[in-house]
């Protein structure tokens, strides 16, 4: 049975759909048959973000619809064979979605599949409370911002009970926050919130930090998931968060500033002195 | 039009009702008036306005075998420190008698009143009877922005922080052993002596039967980082640092 994740934040803007495509390559490289939903009916980014637009004949509500199989719905990558996405409905709205439609769904993704992410839209309402609601994982995306982080709160209150593991009493949903467009620079003069006050209020295991990056908006341009472009900062911190979600241990990158190169001759030069 | 209106009305003069009233029972252990006046004037200014107005019930199961004391004398002492003295019991009967002459007349209270009496809650309006007290409800688990806790007919006890955006309500008292940046309402049900105790303060409002202060007012009375309590005191909310 395939391991459900959804990646959430309550806020909007943050980066989940940026996330859920890096993340759902990142588990297709290492080898795991991943799909990739979009649950934001009406407002789909997901197929954009991942170059595939062009592609798009079926989508999620059809098949809930009965209108198309899945198989006719599927998009297969090109460049990772692993990876399948789901694409949303740009005409229909999330009312069209229903809970037996989303769990026969995922039903039968979860036998050929190991890893299905959910990219839930932002809000509180039909289309993200379904995203959450089969989930077994949770990645909270949240922005180091007050308005962020107080939404990722509420949404953690959200998926400790109105989920069907919490409505079962199951075990509950393995909760992890990944931080986006974090500002070493911006941190230290005190203009953001760091990454101990997020902790402090959230209080869930970290997953990763993604440092403020043009990457980003350069692969969401070209349809190429950031976390192809392996020589930028925010590439590598999504493969880094990859490899802990797999349960690796890794090393936190990118939460320092970067010292200016006169700063770094200066501490050269205290070095020899000593 | 209620009940008493209507009765008067009807020419009906007057209504006998049950009330339960908490007062004070002063035990009278030595007779020695001077001493008393002292340490009465004493204990009174570590709470001045606490006393203000109390009920004084002068019990004399302790002094019953002295003889006649000087009654007159107990009454005005109690009187200048701002109470009222409304009566004795447990005294002899020669005792009562003077007791009576001085204004101060012999209360026969009944096992269940007595009892009630014998208590030091200080209410000016008839308190509600104690609701049947529940087992205390525990919290392990943060609790998030947007949740409502209402632990009824009992305490609240919360072992983690309290998100901006959340409620906590209980009937009794509410404790939280983490930071409180929700809000945080006490003695719902109108019971002014519970409390709200926490490790720090950084609510949005904290409420105790109804009597609230929001995060401005608290703001000026205590720092963030101190453990504090929060009740209910002469019409007012206080916080103080524990």
């Amino acid at each position: 049975m395939a391991k459900i994740i959804v990646v959430t934040s309550g806020k909007g803007g943050v980066g989940k759909t940026t996330t859920s495509a890096s993340l759902s390559v990142g588990l297709a490289t290492r080898g795991f048959k991943t799909a990739v939903i979009d649950f934001d009916i009406g407002l789909r980014n997901l197929d954009l973000i991942m170059g595939v637009e062009r592609r798009v004949v079926y989508d999620f509500v059809n098949v809930i619809r009965g209108e198309s199989t899945l198989n006719q719905a599927l998009i297969r990558d090109k460049h990772h064979k692993e990876l399948c996405i789901l694409p949303a409905s740009q005409t229909r709205d999330k009312d069209a979605l229903t809970e037996e439609g989303v769990a026969a769904v995922l039903e039968e993704l979860g036998k050929s599949f190991d890893y299905i992410v959910c990219d839930s839209p932002a809000g509180i309402e039909r289309g993200a409370q379904l995203a959450m609601y089969f989930a077994d994982i949770a990645i909270v995306v949240t922005n180091p911002e007050v308005s962020s982080v107080r939404d990722s709160d509420r949404m953690l209150g959200l998926l400790s009970s109105k989920t069907k593991r919490a409505e079962e009493g199951r075990a509950p949903i393995s909760e992890h926050l990944l931080l986006t467009r974090y500002c070493p620079k911006r941190v230290s003069n005190g203009d953001m919130l760091s990454l101990s006050d997020v902790n402090e209020i959230l209080a869930i295991p970290l997953l990763g930090v993604i440092p403020e990056s043009p990457a980003v908006l350069r692969a969401s341009n070209s349809g190429v998931p950031v976390i192809d472009d392996t020589e930028s900062d925010a590439g590598q911190a999504y493969a880094d968060a990859v490899a802990r979600l797999l349960g690796e241990d890794v090393p936190f990158r990118f939460l320092e500033e970067k010292p200016h190169w006169i700063k770094r001759l200066f501490s050269f030069k205290e070095r020899e002195t000593v | 039009m209620t009940e008493s209106t209507v009765a008067a009305e009807q020419g009906v003069c007057f209504q006998l009702k049950t009330s339960f009233l908490p007062c004070t029972t002063l035990q009278l252990l030595r007779y020695d008036l001077d001493e008393l006046a002292a340490q009465l004037n004493a204990s009174v200014q570590r709470a001045p306005t606490f006393f203000i107005g109390s009920p004084i019930v002068l019990d004399l199961e302790s002094v019953k075998n002295l003889g006649n004391l000087d009654f007159n004398r107990i009454k005005q002492i109690i009187i200048a420190n701002n109470m009222v003295p409304i009566g004795i019991r447990g005294g002899t009967e020669a005792q009562s008698m003077a007791a009576a002459n001085a204004g101060m007349p012999t209360l026969i209270l009944s096992k269940a009143t007595a009892q009630s009496a014998a208590s030091t809650a200080k209410t000016s309006t008839p308190a509600k009877p104690a609701t049947p007290a529940l087992p205390t409800k525990l919290i392990t688990t943060p609790i998030r922005s947007g949740m409502q806790i209402y632990a009824k007919d009992s305490d609240l006890i919360v072992m983690s922080s309290v998100s901006a955006g959340a409620e906590l309500l209980a009937d009794g008292h509410i404790h939280i052993y983490g930071t409180l940046r929700g809000r945080a309402l006490a003695g719902v049900q109108g019971n002014t002596d519970a409390r709200i105790f926490c490790r720090s303060l950084e609510a949005e409002l904290v409420a105790i039967a109804g009597y609230y202060l929001m995060k401005e007012d608290i703001q000026d009375t205590c720092k963030q980082a101190e453990m504090v309590q929060v009740y209910f005191e002469n019409e007012q909310v206080k916080i103080a640092a524990l």
